[in-house]
């Protein structure tokens, strides 16, 4: 950020205005890439003064769980040079460590039944619980972003991203210029980024659609996505701003689950009798739009968004997120946080496949892909430690996550049962941030 | 695909983009009225870190995804 041409400052009207541009280039240095100091029009340079902050370190470390199923542990760091010109450059360190279990994708089923699995591997399931299996993983990643404004209208950001986890590795860059319009009140952005990723399931590629037995030659499968953005920010008075946001999203390559299976089930009783590997598109289309607003009250902000989301795999979603930050005494403020997702199913989603029946070309029982709602609650409580630098974050937040487990063409035993019961899942996350 | 669901909210995109870049076109806020707009709280995303975060879960449980970036750590879990 920089402040305008000095102007002589020769009446009350001219004094404020430089009082608070000034301000606003002393904030503006630590702002984030979407922050509201992009829109009040002062751009970088003269005004950061010698005590200006020349770093910021920030770290936030996420503790995740699952009722009965997978457990996380993520720790992020990021650390970020602050130049007087409003230049920013940052690198961020970021590791998960995953245990627990994950649905196969296999039914529950009214009575104790044995299945060859998808890797050849014959197991017993207990009555009306979905199947899983355990698993542990570890994920290291490292971003880097660089932001450079170069008029007080044009500013560019250049990212990059690398990570490796057991079966999974990615590698992938982005860019984004955004234009500042009408002062300050319309900023426009352009984007893209390109993701270059490879998968090598454990155990080798195995044949869609088959026992499991089956490998397909070569150990390892590409997949690649490009995405493009426009977006638009826009003031509309002192203490509200707006914005809409429309990517497209292109997948192409192995876009299957290597691990997930879906039951073949037996015509008349509905309960499993073998499992498939499930087989998905080599392609995919996203679109999503993404409209939001903040508000400040007298004291208070409060945020809203909604996204409509669409793909050519069949799946519809919105979601609907509200936070209230709500400021209360020392620099502390509490924000609860409220957000709804709902999405149809996809097009080739299956609970299960019936035996004797001619095989579709795609089919999935990831319950990811079908029917499903997510119903979040939590809040966060920001504050300082006395006498100690930095800003402190906790929150706290519950997630409820249900799908459509009575369908209607549930066979036999399949009405008996909750296909997709619901799942419980709590997080913590604690950040901070220190400017230096 | 649910065409005709998806039809109408393109429609209703198209006429929210509208309503933003025209109806509100006439409105002006001075920069000695921008000391609430430059408040560090007054982004669409103060907080990046717990952003992506939340992003990753949102990402690793659900079907959809999207939103503000584009790009960003790629990941296995879905």
């Amino acid at each position: 950020m920089q402040l305008g041409e000095p102007r002589r400052a020769s009446s009350l009207r001219g004094r404020l205005t430089q009082a608070v541009c000034v301000v606003l280039a002393a904030q503006a240095g630590a702002a984030g890439a979407s922050s509201a100091a992009d829109v009040t029009g002062t751009a970088s340079g003269s005004g950061t003064g010698d005590e200006a902050p020349k770093w910021q370190f920030d770290a936030a470390g996420l503790v995740y769980g699952e009722a009965g199923r997978a457990k996380v542990v993520e720790p992020n760091a990021r650390i970020t040079r602050l130049f007087a010109n409003g230049a920013r450059l940052s690198g961020t360190l970021g590791l998960d460590l995953v245990t627990g279990a994950s649905p196969t994708g296999g039914i529950a089923s009214t009575e104790i039944h044995t299945t060859t699995s998808a890797s050849g591997r014959v197991k017993t399931d207990a009555v009306g619980i979905v199947p899983t299996n355990q698993f542990q993983d570890h994920r290291g990643s490292l971003d880097l972003e660089w932001t450079q404004p170069y008029t007080r209208w044009l500013t560019t950001s250049f990212g990059s991203h690398v990570s490796r986890e057991k079966d999974y590795r990615s590698l992938g860059g982005s860019g984004k210029v955004s234009f500042s319009l009408m002062r300050g009140l319309l900023t426009f952005n352009v984007g893209g980024g390109y993701d270059s990723d490879e998968v090598e399931p454990t155990g080798g590629v195995r044949v869609p659609l088959s026992d499991g037995t089956l490998l397909e030659d070569g150990a390892v499968r590409a997949k690649h996505s490009r995405t493009a953005l426009i977006g638009l920010s826009r003031v509309l008075s002192r203490r509200w701003m707006v914005g809409v946001d429309v990517t497209r999203m292109e997948e192409d390559g192995y876009l299957t689950e290597p691990y997930k299976v879906v039951s073949v089930v037996d015509p008349e009783t509905g309960d499993p009798v073998s499992e498939l590997t499930e087989s998905r598109p080599s392609t995919r289309l996203r679109h999503d739009l993404l409209a939001s607003s903040v508000y400040h009250f007298d004291t208070d902000i409060l945020y809203a968004s909604q996204r409509f989301y669409w793909d050519d795999w069949g799946i519809v979603s919105t979601t609907t997120d509200l936070k209230y930050r709500k400021d209360l005494y020392d620099d502390r403020y509490i924000e609860p946080h409220i957000r709804f997702y709902a999405q149809s199913k996809a097009d080739f989603f299956h609970y299960s496949l019936v035996q004797n029946e001619d095989l579709p070309r795609y089919a999935s029982a990831d319950g990811r892909l079908g029917t499903l709602r997510t119903a979040t609650l939590g809040a966060t409580y920001g504050f300082r430690l006395p006498d100690r630098p930095g800003e402190w974050a906790v929150r706290a937040e519950y997630m409820s996550q249900w799908g459509s487990g009575h369908p209607t063409d549930a066979i036999g035993n399949q009405q008996n049962v909750d296909l997709a019961p619901p799942v419980s899942i709590g997080s913590v996350v604690v950040a901070y941030s220190l400017r230096f | 695909m649910k065409s005709p669901r998806v039809q109408e909210r393109r429609l209703l995109i198209l006429a929210l983009s509208a309503l933003l870049l025209s109806g509100c076109a006439s409105m002006d806020v001075q920069p000695w009225d921008r000391d609430l707009l430059a408040e560090e709280a007054m982004s669409f995303s103060p907080e990046p870190m717990v952003t992506a975060i939340d992003n990753h879960i949102y990402f690793s449980k659900e079907g959809s995804t999207g939103g503000q970036e584009v790009g960003g750590g790629g990941c296995g879990c879905n």
